[in-house]
């Protein structure tokens, strides 16, 4: 559990500081930092199973 | 090419002396650069990501970079991550004065949020920068 919420709280920051810099307009940002933050936390979640598998 | 083309082709060419004085304060105190540019959101947003992700980092038990922390030919390898745990500016500074987070201890390394901690500082350290370049482009005139 402690693994998921520390992936969860890198994705967030890395999601804030992502959607501040590179966009122009508020809901550009907000639509991109959530872009952002979805896409660390299924591809994380997705190669955690991978990985799983590997012995 | 009119005359406010040149205008502005100049501009974009030489960034005004503040803009680089606003980039070295907010790589110095991140968010600082910020602060001085009246950006209040989003010093506290980018500001605030750096510091929190170096303090969390640091309370995990990571491990930052110097070149006092390699031996040899691994000096070499320390230079990359030490260039990322720089970008945290007077943080990164004010722990190496204390010597805080660089110790080589094997009863740190073996904490089980060693690696997550060390990852955070790092990452610490490259937001800033990204903060450094917005602050810059912002004073320069290239970002509203």
């Amino acid at each position: 559990m402690r693994h998921f919420l520390v992936m969860m709280l890198f994705a967030a920051l890395a999601s804030v500081v992502f959607g501040a810099v590179a966009k122009d307009t508020t809901s550009e940002r907000w639509q991109y930092g959530l872009k952002v933050f979805a896409e660390f936390m299924i591809i994380g979640l997705v190669l955690g199973w991978i990985l799983y598998f590997i012995p | 090419m009119i005359k406010s083309e040149k205008i502005s082709m100049s501009a974009v060419e030489h960034p005004p002396t503040s803009a680089w004085l606003i980039a070295i304060a907010a790589w110095f105190v991140p968010g600082l650069g910020h602060l001085l540019l009246k950006r209040f959101g989003r010093a506290i947003l980018l500001g605030g990501s750096v510091w929190l992700s170096f303090v969390v980092g640091l309370a995990m038990g990571g491990h930052m970079f110097s070149l006092a922390t390699g031996q040899g030919s691994s000096q070499l390898l320390q230079v990359p991550p030490m260039i990322a745990n720089l970008g945290s500016g007077v943080l990164y500074l004010f722990c190496l004065l204390f010597g805080a987070g660089f110790s080589d201890d094997p009863q740190q390394a073996a904490r089980a949020t060693y690696e997550y901690g060390t990852t955070f500082l790092l990452i610490a350290g490259l937001f800033n920068y990204l903060t450094v370049l917005d602050a810059f482009d912002i004073a320069a005139g290239r970002k509203s």
